[in-house]
């Protein structure tokens, strides 16, 4: 006789991507001095951190390193006493370079693949946002191909073509019960594609100081046939049908940053990068299913991203031929408006911190590793969507280690 | 070696880790303001006493909104909560319905009947005889519990049950819950006043005083009553408001367009639900008109009578009043709730109390809120707050309210009693 319509149970939008994913983890030498560095022709990483410095590099060079990242949440519902912290989990931002190119001659080949973008943070199947997010594991991978041109002595131009492949797993629960009691589950998984470009200019000046302009263009990753699976009772499989897939669009921001170096004496730079991270793009999320029903209607969530920023100041000290430290200061404009923060990546104003060390034990090889803080400010929100309301708290450590082998 | 060095590096990494934890520092839990929580009691009815799914039982009773509460001001020096749980094995105890099938969104909905906690043949329960400070009664009302003849305490089983032999059918509420030393209170009474009336269709059995509608003059001086004796000792306490009684699932889910559409399914020339109103009058239904939820199951509607017309479909056999709250009706309703409301309102202003304004949060319930990434709404098994019969609340929702009550309490004496994470409390119960 009646219809009870369903829909109500998906009432709140079922993801929410996006924003303070980016990882600032391309090379253990710019690590070390907070992610700047970007003025600089210090290594093969500027392959990511500028495509028109890679021609002044000195020498042909392949490396590879990882950055294991604990990214440290926690959560506290407005009026509760219980504070809440992620799981324990290693994400794995890495980093392999490789840059050729004839010697003395004027142009260098360069490839790079990197993680600029990711998340992993698992809430367990019973927090108190579990409506809103149970886990996220997001990665994405960046393929750049490049060519990096000497135009003058001093001035440098290089661009790359950038193939992303992604990776994402987003599950939550559902606010329906089980005859014990247990919250039904939704899980999303898929991969997807997207392409954009990375191009940079590199000035040395006649005083030495070095000045950079880099943008990374945006890129907008398709989700094809990702899986959308629900665990639900049987009594309302009918409403979340098996097998469904799910296509969505996952924004990346461009970002454009200006550096300086200045050297401060024969072995000792200063680099400073400001840049500018777009994330306006980031509006609206839309997850459509292959199959909807009236309790799974596809879903367009309001984002309403502004752009973030960041400043970074790091210092490279050749204390010795074999022997190089590095510290870096930091702070980053969150693009996550009031009312958005969600628990994927409770985003906030950070401060960074880092340290780094590199030895030189032969000609052609070299150690880097790095130390990487962040202090993620405290925020106290309530998110317009689900009224997941409390604060979050995050610190995000991340030490790190590459191998180079020169020639 | 490579293996060991790299598991080596990872034990270090989360070793550090756990030691450098973020820290998130809130006042929550830290204090009872000028509030004393040591003994706690609850007074009211079905919905204090965790009553849900149409009856009494030990899964409801566990998570009454008191007892919520209770279990979170022992942060801030509450003590012991005590309640007339029935036992394991008569856990199931008055009985409850649960929902047993969804076909089509049709739900079929079953008795349990297996381990009960009746006592004899007349459906007495099992009785309790410790002390309690959950005090709720299902069917409890203001002016009953002034009940000067005493029966009700014989009439009503779940008042029965709390009362020695030699008490039953010789006290009435009111002298019931006095003298038992509490420091704080909540008060949360009345709805059964005007719910009990709407729940019958708006008909009053002569026979039945659970049918009655309260006088509005005699609602507030028994409230009045309630409050003096409550805070006789200069106690603190908290007061709910009443529900908009009409804006339950229970006379929001059959609705004359579902009739309607239903009738047309069969008979496409099906023009209109036919009504008879409490005036006596019969008219086409509206959307205005409320039907109550147990019509669906009655299986009585389209039924042709003697003269082959069909039950509700036709000005000469139209749907009974007592099946209908019809507009006039619920214009009256919802008047008596706003006068009983002001009165709890005023009375409890002038006794410094607490106001846990329930009637304005089930207004917001009822368009629709998401709580902690919970959406919760009004509608029948869908919804979340309201368990199976329509009326009364599922875990999630007695937690919801829960809440609207700790707030209250700590905005007025300055407390911190944490707050319930709601989303550790169920809704309906689906069948797998």
């Amino acid at each position: 006789m009646k219809k009870f319509l369903l829909s109500a149970l998906l009432s709140a939008p079922l993801w929410v991507l996006g924003q303070g994913f980016q990882v600032n983890l391309q090379g253990q030498k710019q690590i070390g001095m907070a992610g700047a560095g970007s003025a600089l022709a210090l290594d093969e990483a500027s392959v990511f951190y500028n495509p028109g410095a890679v021609t002044f590099l000195e020498k042909n060079s392949v490396s590879a390193g990882v950055n294991p990242l604990l990214f440290k949440s926690a959560f506290k519902q407005t009026g509760s006493n219980v504070t809440e912290d992620v799981k324990n989990k290693i994400a794995p931002p890495f980093e392999f370079y490789a840059v050729w190119g004839p010697k003395s001659n004027k142009w260098k080949l360069g490839l790079g693949v990197y993680t600029p973008f990711g998340g992993l943070v698992d809430w367990g199947d019973n927090w108190s946002g579990k409506y809103a997010l149970t886990s996220l594991n997001l990665k994405a991978i960046y393929f750049q191909p490049t060519l990096s041109i000497k135009i003058t002595d001093r001035i440098g131009i290089g661009a790359g073509f950038v193939y992303n492949h992604g990776d994402v797993n987003l599950q939550r629960a559902i606010p329906v019960n089980f005859p014990d009691g247990r919250s039904a589950k939704a899980t999303l998984d898929g991969t997807g594609t997207g392409y954009g470009w990375n191009a940079g200019l590199y000035i040395k000046t006649l005083s030495n100081i070095s000045f950079a302009l880099v943008h990374k263009s945006k890129v907008i990753t398709k989700l094809d046939g990702g899986s959308a699976e629900f665990e639900v009772p049987k009594s309302l499989e009918g409403s979340f049908p098996a097998g469904n897939t799910f296509n969505a669009e996952l924004p990346l921001p461009a970002t454009t940053s200006l550096g300086i170096g200045i050297p401060l004496s024969k072995s000792t730079v200063l680099a400073f990068d400001a840049s500018w991270v777009q994330w306006h793009i980031y509006q609206d999320l839309s997850f459509d299913y292959a199959t909807n029903t009236p309790a799974l209607v596809d879903t367009k969530s309001a984002r309403n991203y502004r752009d973030g920023s960041s400043f970074k100041l790091g210092i490279n000290h050749q204390a010795s031929e074999k022997l190089a430290l590095r510290a870096g200061v930091g702070y980053a404009f969150s693009p996550v408006q009031d009312g958005y923060v969600t628990p994927e990546a409770p985003d906030a104003d950070r401060y960074i911190l880092s340290a780094g060390i590199g030895y030189t034990p032969t000609r052609h090889f070299e150690v880097n590793a790095s130390f990487f803080f962040e202090d993620v400010k405290s925020r106290k929100q309530k998110n317009i969507e689900t009224g997941l309301d409390g604060t979050f708290k995050t610190l995000v450590y991340a030490p790190g280690i590459s191998l180079t082998y020169k020639w | 070696m490579k293996r060991y060095i790299l598991n080596s590096f990872v034990a270090a990494i989360i070793l550090f880790a756990a030691a450098c934890k973020p820290e998130i520092e809130t006042p929550a839990g830290t204090t009872a303001g000028q509030a004393n929580f040591s003994k706690y009691i609850a007074v009211g009815n079905s919905l204090t006493s965790g009553y849900a799914d149409g009856g009494l039982y030990l899964e409801g009773q566990k998570v009454a909104y008191p007892n919520l509460i209770a279990a979170k001001m022992a942060t801030v020096g509450g003590g012991a909560f005590t309640s007339a749980f029935f036992s394991e094995e008569h856990s199931n105890g008055s009985g409850y319905i649960s929902l047993t099938a969804l076909v089509n969104g049709t739900p079929t909905l079953t008795p349990v009947v297996d381990k009960l906690a009746i006592r004899d043949a007349a459906k007495h329960l099992d009785k309790y005889n410790g002390e309690i400070q959950n005090l709720g009664i299902p069917g409890m009302r203001v002016d009953l519990a002034f009940d000067p003849t005493l029966t009700f305490s014989a009439a009503n089983p779940y008042f029965e049950r709390l009362l020695p032999d030699a008490q039953v059918g010789k006290t009435n509420y009111f002298q019931f819950i006095q003298g038992r030393n509490h420091t704080f209170f909540s008060l949360w009474l009345g709805n059964n006043d005007v719910l009990g009336y709407a729940l019958n269709g708006a008909v009053t059995v002569s026979t039945d005083p659970t049918t009655a509608l309260t006088d509005k003059v005699t609602f507030s001086s028994l409230y009045a009553n309630f409050l003096n004796v409550l805070t006789a000792a200069g106690q603190k306490g908290i007061v709910g408001t009443i529900p908009d009684v009409t804006a339950i699932p229970y006379f929001n889910t059959v609705t004359v367009a579902a009739l309607l559409n239903a009738a047309k399914a069969i008979n496409p020339a099906a023009a209109a639900i036919y009504i008879q109103t409490g005036t006596g009058a019969v008219r086409p239904a509206t959307a205005e008109d409320l039907i109550r939820l147990p019509f669906q199951s009655e299986g009585i509607f389209g039924k042709p009578n003697g003269s082959g017309i069909p039950y509700g479909l036709h000005p000469l056999n139209p749907i009974e009043n007592k099946w209908v709250l019809d507009k006039d009706e619920v214009i009256k309703l919802k008047d008596y709730v706003n006068s009983y409301n002001s009165s709890i309102k005023s009375l409890a202003t002038s006794k410094g109390l607490a106001i846990a304004d329930t009637y304005a949060y089930f207004n917001q319930v009822k368009t629709g809120i998401n709580v902690q990434g919970v959406g919760i709404n009004a509608s029948f098994i869908t919804g979340g707050a309201f368990s199976l019969d329509g009326v009364h609340l599922t875990p999630r929702g007695n937690a919801v309210i829960a809440n609207v009550f700790i707030d209250a309490i700590n905005a007025k004496y300055g407390s911190t009693v944490p707050n319930i994470d709601i989303t550790q409390y169920r809704g309906v119960k689906f069948p797998n």
